[in-house]
């Protein structure tokens, strides 16, 4: 709570401070632009709030301004409905935008998401067009201007844009220190891991996206009431969009501070060269804009505020989750201990006949194993054998074609795998992707969430893995700073955060020198003994045959053969499968 | 909070620099009345800025006109000062631009501009509250509906124009060629422009009222990427006139080069647009002159008789061929501010608006505006404005309507 008081002050502080500012400043001209600064920072800063942090780029804001900003025009031409009331329906027609732009879009990734949002704001700027709406004036209110948001003194449309922007400042800062922020920059880490370890992306990419969407079209009915004409390309014109996502990249994207300071500077920057060189050389002030928003993103490409932080020697940026609870990092590993019922069935999973194929490749074939409670299970073959696809399969990632999977009695099939997750099956990723901005620490944290009901509870379940993994030391470092086989660690403590029963570790040994093998060995051994079940894949056998108890081997996707591993190194079939007929020979001869 | 080093400098640096421009003119303060201030707020930069170009030249001529000529006599002489605002590329820069005009500059007396329609609607927000005048050539009706006491429009409105273009061009045929066309066609976009310029065709009674009938109706989406289907029904129905309402220069291209190809163009098939833009010096860029060849369009104001001394000048100085409805209006707009500063005899924003409220004025100023008469309704409106109808002849767009002032006359082809 710590920090986010201290960035509740410091929005206050900046709030009051610029309104101060405003109360000394006469012109009537500076004062508009005043009021602009906010306008578009609150417009950054939704941007920000959707696709800073999740890492989904957004090119459709506009989409959602516009329709804040004919909200109130045409309430107002229509109904004579005051901006006071109207301001607040913008808000709840933009983030119900939101929902309806979210729910088909959200299907499309990466590129194709960014360019389907691009559409919207066309699709509206042609929408209003034919409506006949080209044109709207808001009509000035001579009576009670007051009523009707119209006021003589310009100083007042800055504390208004003042008071929208500390909202958009206060929802972000609240947001951005929850569960919502971390649980949006793990999907911009790494949107499989973040659905892996308990997350339901989906609804969290939705909830950002109408929270974002309804910031937009507040502000943008707010606009409206400033600029007191509505035209589509004024509102839904790519230009909106993009000054958006310009304003909140330049000044840093996924920070609380970035759009401000991108607003701040871009807009009276390009105001005062359109303004003082527009009539002398026109054209130059689009010329030194573009110029200094390209040297900021070469010189800068996380934004300004990063190499602001750094010239002034700032601290370290507040880690978002540490802060809300403070740090356990101390925990118990006891917390993460199984308790195993009396009566509980001798097998937690149960997998049979499972088939999957991708086009002509059969990837599974007729897979049919199961993992008894509490074991070392390893499941090796050589490269290509199906082994990360019965991963996926296993943690929802892929469905299969037929066949069955069942977790504790109950099955697996059509779930989405953070819900298989909440059930208790947790994965590591064979390529570690930390994020690199969050201290260790906090990215156990987000492997936590799916188990937790409060941020408290997510800090003792992630401090109990860090302890379990012997990194409780290293807690407050970036992952910068790890050691390969820290980040290994790391991967597997986020896992073990989510508390599950069952762990799938996905070639945690690859590249692992013989020390670090060891040092990792050792944990996976104190993990089973908490009762924690693990599935291990390794194509390496050396290691695994000291570690596990029961091997599974596949080869081709289908079932070579089971058993310890003292078996298992003797079987002509797992020899030939590896090593090819010429080396089984040999091997058979020694 | 802190501001950016760059806002604190310019403020600085504005009062310097106004410290030292007032030190400047002290002197020169002695010998004759202080000037005058009007502004001129339009696009300089974007992609309207070739049309404020056009623009400034023609208020830069107006004003070296009017102080060569003796300045405001009721002001003691007084010379008239043109600043020039930038209204950038959308409406925002453009509401920003007049914010800065009325308050860095409260001494201007009134204002012209701001070419598009969405760009003058912002603009006239803010000088209406600055007690400003802004003389406009925008159409929109919009304009003069909100009931504010400081915008004049001296164009047509919108509305006017698309309800009287027809029987205008209806009653131009007649006269020149001595029959009343019985059908007509109509080929346009979907753009705003052209959707409200044939509506009272269309929707109203238009079409009945004078015996017509639509033989051709065709809507297309810009860009055009092929123009034959649209051309080959027109030369099907071999309308009496057809109605051309394309608004970018490739679509005007394709349809006419098409006309062209299926014998309909250089005048053949009578073909009428609407507004400047089928004037525009740019086109001949795109296309050769003969295939505009007998064109018309209807326009709010274009150069007229009587004006030739002015048009000769105006190409010298600003290279351009011709003197569009832009430039020619600019030209104006600054001599009916010029006069109103006569009426009221004193450089006050507010007498000047007043003034240009009472004025009725049928010569000199008035003779830049179609009608030639200057007065305005309580509204804003200007009570005479008339369309005005440009043709295409010999490789330049001429006034042809109407005919006490037209350039020239009117080449209708025979039925």
């Amino acid at each position: 709570m710590m920090i986010l008081k201290r960035d509740l002050l410091h929005i206050m502080l900046f709030c009051v401070g610029y309104a101060a500012l405003a109360a000394l400043v006469g012109n009537s001209y500076y004062l508009l632009i005043m009021t602009l600064v906010p306008v578009w920072a609150v417009m950054g800063l939704s941007w920000n709030l959707f696709s800073g942090y999740s890492g989904l780029v957004s090119f459709g804001h506009a989409a959602f301004f516009g329709v804040g900003a004919y909200t109130v025009a045409l309430t107002l031409q229509i109904w004579q409905l005051s901006p006071w009331y109207s301001l607040v329906l913008a808000g709840l027609l933009g983030g119900f935008g939101g929902l309806l732009v979210g729910l088909p879009t959200f299907r499309l990734r990466g590129h194709y998401f960014a360019l389907a949002m691009l559409a919207y704001p066309l699709v509206m700027l042609y929408i209003f067009e034919w409506l006949g709406y080209q044109e709207v004036a808001l009509m000035m209110m001579r009576e009670r201007p007051f009523a009707f948001m119209q006021f003589e003194n310009p100083q007042v449309y800055v504390y208004l844009a003042v008071v929208l922007l500390a909202l958009a400042l206060v929802v972000t800062a609240i947001l951005a220190r929850s569960r919502f922020g971390m649980s949006l920059l793990a999907i911009k880490q790494n949107e499989e891991a973040a659905e892996a370890a308990g997350i339901d992306t989906r609804y969290w990419k939705l909830l950002a996206l109408c929270i974002s969407a309804a910031m937009a079209g507040t502000v943008g009915g707010f606009y409206a009431v400033v600029l007191l004409v509505v035209t589509p390309f004024a509102v839904f014109g790519m230009l909106v969009s993009a000054q958006a996502l310009v304003i909140a990249m330049f000044g840093g994207a996924g920070t609380l501070w970035g759009p401000v300071l991108g607003a701040v500077i871009l807009v009276p920057l390009s105001e005062i060269l359109h303004a003082y060189y527009g009539a002398k050389v026109p054209g130059i002030q689009g010329v030194i804009y573009g110029f200094a928003v390209i040297a900021v993103i070469i010189y800068a490409p996380d934004g300004l505020i990063w190499k602001l932080r750094a010239f002034f020697g700032a601290r370290q940026t507040p880690l978002p989750a540490s802060s809300v609870a403070g740090l356990h990092t101390k925990g118990s590993a006891s917390l993460l201990a199984c308790g195993v019922e009396a009566n509980a069935a001798e097998f937690i999973l149960e997998v049979k006949q499972l088939q999957k194929s991708f086009g002509g490749l059969q990837a599974i074939d007729n897979l049919s194993f199961n993992v008894k409670r509490g074991e070392l299970l390893g499941i090796i073959g050589p490269n290509g054998a199906g082994k990360t696809t019965l991963f996926n399969l296993l943690n929802g990632f892929v469905q299969p074609d037929s066949g069955s999977i069942e977790f504790e009695g109950a099955s697996l099939l059509k779930l989405k795998p953070n819900k298989i997750c909440r059930r208790g099956i947790a994965r590591t990723f064979q390529v570690a992707k930390p994020f690199p901005r969050l201290s260790l620490f906090d990215n156990v944290v987000i492997g936590a969430y799916g188990a937790s009901h409060n941020n408290n509870q997510a800090c003792m379940l992630a401090g109990a893995a860090l302890q379990l993994v012997g990194l409780q030391d290293s807690a407050h470092n970036l992952p910068a700073q790890l050691s390969n086989r820290e980040l290994r660690l790391m991967e597997l403590a986020r896992a073990l955060a989510a508390n599950p029963k069952l762990i799938l570790v996905d070639e945690i040994f690859a590249g692992l020198d013989p020390e670090s093998v060891q040092v990792v060995e050792q944990v996976l051994r104190k993990v089973t003994a908490l009762g924690i079940t693990v599935v291990i894949i390794e194509h390496s056998m050396k290691t695994m045959v000291q570690l596990v108890a029961r091997f599974v081997v596949l080869d081709h996707g289908a079932l070579l053969a089971t058993g310890i591993p003292q078996d298992i190194v003797r079987n002509p079939k797992v020899i030939e499968a590896y090593l090819g007929k010429k080396w089984l020979a040999h091997a058979q001869a020694h | 909070m802190r501001l950016p080093l760059c806002f604190f400098m310019t403020a600085r640096s504005f009062v310097l620099s106004l410290g030292l421009l007032t030190a400047f003119v002290y002197i020169p303060a002695f010998a004759q009345p202080a000037a005058v201030k009007v502004g001129l707020i339009v696009p300089l930069s974007g992609p309207w800025a070739r049309q404020g170009q056009v623009m400034r030249q023609g208020a830069e001529l107006a004003i070296k006109h009017i102080n060569t000529q003796g300045g405001i006599a009721a002001l003691g002489g007084a010379p008239m000062e043109l600043l020039v605002f930038d209204a950038g590329d959308s409406v925002e820069r453009a509401k920003n631009a007049a914010q800065r005009m009325v308050a860095d500059e409260p001494d201007l007396v009134g204002a012209a501009g701001a070419y598009l329609s969405s760009f003058t609607l912002a603009v006239t927000e803010v000088t209406e509250r600055a007690s400003l005048s802004m003389l406009t050539l925008s159409y929109s009706d919009l304009l003069t509906t909100r009931g504010f006491y400081y915008v004049f429009q001296t164009s047509a409105s919108g509305a006017y124009q698309s309800t009287n273009a027809l029987p205008i061009l209806l009653d131009i045929a007649t006269a020149a060629s001595g029959a009343r066309p019985k059908t007509i066609a109509i080929v346009m976009d979907n753009t705003a422009a052209s959707v409200a310029f044939v509506a009272p065709i269309k929707e109203g009674s238009a079409l009945k009222d004078n015996n017509l009938e639509l033989v051709v109706d065709e809507v297309f989406t810009p860009p055009l990427a092929n123009a034959t289907s649209l051309i080959q029904r027109v030369r099907a129905a071999r309308p009496d006139l057809l109605l051309l309402l394309p608004t970018t220069v490739s679509d005007s291209k394709l349809l006419l080069e098409k006309m062209n190809e299926f014998g309909l163009g250089r005048g053949k098939l009578p073909t009428v647009s609407n507004g400047s833009a089928m004037g525009d010096p740019d086109l001949l860029q795109n296309m050769p002159a003969a295939l505009l060849e007998g064109v018309m369009s209807v326009v709010g104001n274009w150069s007229l008789r009587g004006q030739e001394g002015i048009i000769e000048e105006y190409k010298n100085i600003s290279g351009e061929p011709w003197m569009t409805q832009n430039a020619l209006s600019e030209y104006g707009h600054m001599w009916l501010l010029k006069e109103a500063l006569e009426l009221a005899g004193v450089a006050d924003k507010k007498a000047v608006a007043e003034a240009l409220h009472k004025m009725d004025i049928s010569n000199g100023a008035a003779s830049y505006f179609p009608g030639n008469r200057v007065r305005f309704a309580a509204d804003g409106k200007r009570i005479d404005a008339q369309l005005l109808v440009i043709q295409w002849q010999n490789g330049v767009p001429v006034s042809v309507y109407p005919d006490a002032t037209a350039m020239q006359k009117i080449k209708w082809p025979a039925p």
